[in-house]
């Protein structure tokens, strides 16, 4: 909503208010009547004046361009301004905004003299949007046939004007007219609002009524419809002031009865429409709701279906508008219209907005339809566009009109009880006089009906006041949320709380995987179905979004490993070398035992690649495998949890390496994987020799298994008895199966057990392997014997050797 | 034989402080007071004396050992201090400007979970739980409970991305609010963190960014709590700054408000800031006193209880505190924006 001061100072009781806009504009922020920006037009328009377009040539190297001739200054001998121009709303003779050289537009736009084509051009015949006087960028913009030639743009505008930009909330509709900021801006300025004339007409001797009728199909969709017959108009250019009133809040003048339309539905915030009289051949103006699908075409020129349910003006049964969006073409004023039929309705909000929504057709009239218009107003609105064209362009006003809802518009009473004002604005000294003072600021009437009861009077126009809390928040707002004081609140909550355990859980795991040295990433919880399915997580549990942006994003993750992938992509074309990344995030399946259709579980995942530690010249560098994941794995489940996991290899997953990969298991439940990448996907995708290793963990799955506290064990007294001993095995055998071998048979006194070494090579024979333990035997009881550790040492040796095939090495 | 005896002393006295060699220091501990040495003798012959004579003997004799070994000990420590001293003439100092080597590189967290446990740990204190609920919600919870009707604008398709309806991704916190009322009467002061979802992807969009939403309800909760809660929180996450609350609109709240801070680029003078858009202030925050209408609508009775929420964008938060540009960039997990967390 644009509000134009000049124009804004019309509607006070003193005409010579001095504003200042930016106070002002600071002023109704605090009110909520936010101003994103003030404007003023002229600032930039130095080097702009007005020119006559004397003659009009096609340019001759250039189809859509013409080559002007315009002067710029008075006098026989003005000189001639050869202007290139591409616009085609252009006819000699016409007024149009000249940039000459030296101007600097809105945005910076430099104007020079130029070649264009091969033609001089010696300045710009500008839009109004290049002037950012309207958002019109279509043609360039007409002057008043009369302006003087040469003359500044500012001062023909009226250069002293400054326009406020607002953001309104929805629901403060009121407020998308002049009239409705004039009201709230005459308290801040401590001015009245000028008392609005009313207009009176004669009673004409034929009625509106006698020569259209109105039949409303539904009052639910539309409650109120006002029509006036005007006649002996003659179509023409509207007076300069109402086309600098609009041009000012970036409307555009198209003649004087559509100008008088915009006009009264900018200053009263209601829509209006006229249409030519002659159109309506039926005689009867119909509203009613679109039964079947059926194509239209708009006054825009634009063509569209209509559809079940649209609200339709109709001549008889055929459509001659789209009810509070825009006319038809069918029904709208021509160059010789002479009679019109005014409407001034309220149309279903909700049906406004679901047929602008659909259409993408957001006009003036719908933003304000949708919000909710007053109903009182359409009456207002119409006798005041009529007692204009009357007064303006000597229209024959038809007295009275047509209205369909004269009589039940009810005015509204709220009986706000003053200790929930307390209570909710913490301002427990306000009395019912100060809080009738205050809104009686903004014309709100209200009177004190008992101690604590306020009878408060809602204005037609304030839709936004339906009950006490609202009357709370325009007390509120109105003494400034600046005057409420600050209170700290401390609640019985505070000893109630919720259990944070999941999310602890999840911080943790973040935490423990920071801590061994992997950088957290965020990446969206969608993506392409493409990407999920290379990467071998297709299947029939996929989420798919009904609206996507795009199909990069469509599909909800079912696992966060491609997002690594494609990070880890992203990071080494730009040179990133070692990445280690984890994501601690939500994956979707379907799942119809879920209220909604969607299973929710929390997975963590990492990647990790190049060597394991930053390289140094003090360290040896290793590049990272399987294991180093294994290791984080296993440190990370050790932190968090007191379960031991199980892997075991796999090689299905398209994405692992089919040799290198393993599931993790819990039980016998699979909760994860991890793997190195697998070398078609490394050499082809990714393009590096870099090694590359994946996991991906159900953190849900382990929540249940959470150490939650810590069982401390006295460590032993007496001292171990420690020895290695080197096995030599077939490759087959799993270091798993060695290592239950030795505790089942280490029993109770196997205190400490360390694997610390694996060979193969040409020391030993081909099919074999040599795995190196490191054990330590004892009890917290006593020191066992030298005897006793021996006899065990074979015991477990013996058992390897019958077990397993083991040989000691030497 | 005490005179033997000193004479002893005294000449392993001499003896031991002109030694200058370890080795030699050594042989003259074995001369002394190893198993054959003079002293270690000497103490044997005791054996052959009688009892007063040997106790009078052996205190002197063992009072001579102890000062002896104590001797050879200082003696000791002194050469070996010269001998290391001798050593370290002849070597180099090392380079210490050469780069350290750490056994292993410390990870991050991302900036967003760096902001929200500050966020998070600042309502913590006060009394807030957190509480979380499902990213994929129904219309109910996303909407209706909360004061949205359906033809808000809000529920417009462009915004909200569906699932099927009812289905949709949540585009705010606030169904967990929902939730929990629902699980719980108040008292309740509750926190909801997390993803939220919506249909926009320009410069300053992303279609999915975090929230986070706190919830109070009890007796007599009012604006000016919220205004205190605010004032806290936000002074613990940016500092003392100055702060204006202006009313504004959310279906779900009244009276309803938005909160300013002083912008921290151009700290209020609003000059052609692209910070603030010259305006001089940063919106923060939207909050208000929970709409009876919610409490309604979660069996919550309005006339004993009211409420005050607030919400943020955690983004937001994170840009202002890091001095991060553009929003997208969260998302794109460049390691070189990682690595500085």
């Amino acid at each position: 909503m644009l509000l134009s001061l000049n124009w804004l100072k019309d509607y006070f009781a003193k005409s010579d208010v001095r504003l200042d806009p930016k106070e002002l504009a600071e002023q109704l922020t605090m009110r909520g009547l936010a101003v994103s920006s003030i404007k003023r037009p002229a600032i930039g328009l130095e080097h702009v004046v007005a020119g006559r377009i004397e003659k009009i040539e096609k340019h001759p190297n250039a189809d859509r361009l013409s080559v002007t001739w315009v002067v710029v200054s008075e006098g026989e001998n003005a000189p001639r301004l050869q202007i290139v121009c591409g616009a085609k709303n252009i006819s000699e003779g016409d007024i149009v905004p000249v940039a000459v050289e030296g101007a600097v537009l809105p945005g910076n736009l430099e104007i020079k003299n130029t070649t264009l084509r091969g033609v001089d051009s010696h300045g710009m015949l500008c839009s109004g949007k290049e002037l950012n006087l309207s958002q019109d960028s279509q043609g360039i913009l007409q002057l008043p046939k009369h302006s003087q030639i040469g003359r500044p743009l500012a001062q023909l505008l009226g250069s002293d004007d400054t326009v406020l930009e607002f953001e309104l909330t929805p629901n403060r509709p009121d407020c998308l007219s002049v009239l409705g900021l004039a009201r709230e801006i005459a308290p801040l300025i401590r001015t009245k609002l000028r008392e609005a004339k009313p207009a009176r007409f004669r009673i004409s001797p034929h009625r509106t009524s006698a020569i259209v009728k109105v039949e409303v199909d539904d009052p639910g969709l539309c409650p109120r419809y006002v029509a006036r017959v005007i006649d002996g108009l003659k179509v023409a250019e509207s007076p300069e002031w109402i086309k600098q009133r609009l041009q000012s809040v970036g409307i555009r003048s198209v003649n004087n009865i559509v100008d008088i339309t915009n006009f009264v539905m900018y200053e009263y915030g209601q829509p209006l429409h006229a249409f030519d009289l002659r159109k309506i051949e039926s005689g009867t103006i119909r509203v009613s709701a679109c039964k079947a699908p059926m194509d239209f075409t708009l006054l825009s020129g634009e063509r569209l279906e209509l559809k079940e349910g649209d609200i339709l003006i109709q001549d008889g049964e055929k459509p001659i508008a789209l009810a509070g969006i825009m006319g038809g073409l069918n029904s709208q004023i021509a160059e010789d219209t002479t009679s019109i039929v005014l409407e001034s309705a309220a149309f279903l909000p909700e049906q406004i907005r679901k047929t602008t929504k659909r259409l993408g057709l957001h006009t003036e009239s719908s933003k304000r339809f949708e919000r909710g218009v007053d109903l009182v107003g359409v009456a207002a609105a119409s006798e005041r566009a009529a007692s204009l064209l009357r007064d303006s362009f000597g229209g024959n006003v038809y007295h009275p009109p047509i209205d369909t809802n004269e009589t039940t518009i009810r005015e509204l009473t709220i009986a706000a009880d003053m200790r929930d004002v307390r209570k909710l604005t913490g301002l427990y000294d306000l009395t019912s006089e100060q809080a009738a003072e205050v809104l009686e600021e903004i014309g709100i009437s209200s009177h004190k009906k008992s101690t604590n009861i306020l009878s408060v009077r809602i204005p037609s126009f304030r839709l936004d006041l339906r009950e006490t809390v609202d009357i709370v928040e325009e007390i509120a707002r109105i003494i400034g949320y600046d005057a409420i004081p600050q209170h700290f609140a401390i609640s019985p909550a505070t000893y109630d709380r919720f259990d944070e355990g999941q999310i602890d859980f999840e911080n943790r795991a973040r935490q423990s995987l920071a801590n061994l040295g992997l950088r957290e990433a965020i990446h969206y919880s969608f993506t392409s179905e493409a990407n999920l399915k290379n990467f071998g997580n297709g299947g029939n549990t996929l989420v798919r979004l009904l609206n996507p942006i795009s199909e990069e994003m469509k599909v909800l993750r079912n696992t966060l490993l491609p997002s690594l992938v494609q990070t880890y992509l992203y990071n080494k074309n730009r040179k990133v070398k070692n990445q280690k990344l984890f994501e601690v995030a939500r994956v979707y399946l379907s799942d119809a035992q879920e209220e909604t259709g969607v299973k929710e579980t929390t997975f963590v995942s990492g990647l990790i690649s190049g060597s394991t530690h930053p390289r140094s010249w003090n360290t040896q560098q290793n590049n990272v495998n399987f294991y180093t994941a294994k290791g984080i794995l296993e440190s990370l489940v050790r932190q968090l949890t007191t379960v031991f996991l199980a892997f075991e290899p796999q090689k299905n997953h398209q994405l692992f390496h089919p040799n290198r990969s393993a599931v993790i298991k819990l039980g016998l439940r699979e909760i994860g994987i991890l793997g190195e990448i697998h070398p078609y996907i490394r050499s082809t995708l990714l393009e590096t020799d870099e090694a590359v290793v994946l996991f991906e963990l159900n953190l849900d799955a382990l929540k249940k298994f959470e150490r939650t506290t810590v069982r401390f064990k006295t460590p032993s007294r007496f001292p171990t008895s420690e020895f290695d001993i080197a096995l030599l095995v077939d490759k087959h055998i799993t270091c798993n199966a060695l290592v239950d071998t030795i505790r089942r048979v280490g029993g109770n006194l196997l205190a400490g057990l360390e694997m610390f070494d694996v060979y193969e090579g040409e020391k030993i024979p081909q099919d074999k392997k040599g795995l190196a333990f490191h054990l330590s035997l004892g009890t917290t009881e006593r020191t066992l014997l030298d005897e006793e550790a021996h006899q065990l040492r074979e015991k477990i040796t013996q058992s390897l050797a019958e077990k397993h095939g083991a040989q000691l090495r030497t | 034989m005490i005179d033997n005896i000193q004479r002893i002393r005294e000449e392993a006295r001499i003896r031991i402080s002109s030694i200058e060699d370890l080795e030699e220091l050594d042989r003259l501990r074995v001369h002394y007071l190893g198993k054959k040495g003079l002293i270690t003798t000497i103490l044997h012959q005791l054996k052959n004396l009688e009892d007063e004579k040997r106790r009078e003997l052996g205190a002197t004799i063992n009072k001579a050992k102890d000062e002896l070994e104590s001797e050879i000990s200082l003696r000791k420590n002194e050469l070996r201090k010269l001998q290391i001293e001798r050593e370290l003439e002849k070597s180099q100092p090392i380079d210490v400007t050469l780069p350290g080597s750490v056994p292993l590189e410390a990870g991050s967290l991302h900036p967003i979970t760096r902001v929200t446990h500050q966020m998070v740990n600042c309502l913590k204190r006060i009394g807030f739980s957190v509480v979380s609920g499902p990213e994929v919600e129904l219309e109910y919870y996303n909407f209706e409970a909360l004061n949205t009707p359906e033809h808000h604008p809000a529920r417009d398709l462009q915004d909200t991305f569906y699932i099927n309806k009812p289905v949709l991704l949540r585009s705010h916190t606030s169904p967990v609010q929902i939730r929990t009322m629902k699980s719980k009467q108040p008292p309740l002061q509750v926190l909801a963190v997390g993803k939220v979802y919506r249909s926009d992807y320009d410069v300053t969009h992303t279609p999915m960014f975090h929230q986070m939403e706190g919830l109070m309800v009890d007796h007599d909760i009012s604006l000016a709590d919220l205004k205190g809660l605010l004032g806290y929180f936000i002074k613990n996450i940016f500092g003392a700054r100055p702060l204006r609350f202006r009313p504004s609109y959310f279906p779900f709240v009244e009276p309803g408000a938005e909160v300013d801070m002083q912008c921290v680029l151009c700290k209020g003078n609003g000059r052609e800031c692209r910070m603030c858009s010259s305006t001089g202030w940063l919106e923060i925050c939207g909050c208000g006193m929970v709409h009876p209408n919610v409490f309604k609508a979660v069996n919550y009775d309005p006339d004993r209880y009211t409420g005050l929420a607030f919400g943020m964008g955690i983004e937001r938060i994170a840009m202002l505190k890091y001095g991060i540009e553009d929003l997208r960039s969260f998302f794109e997990n460049d390691y070189r924006m990682l690595e500085q967390f």
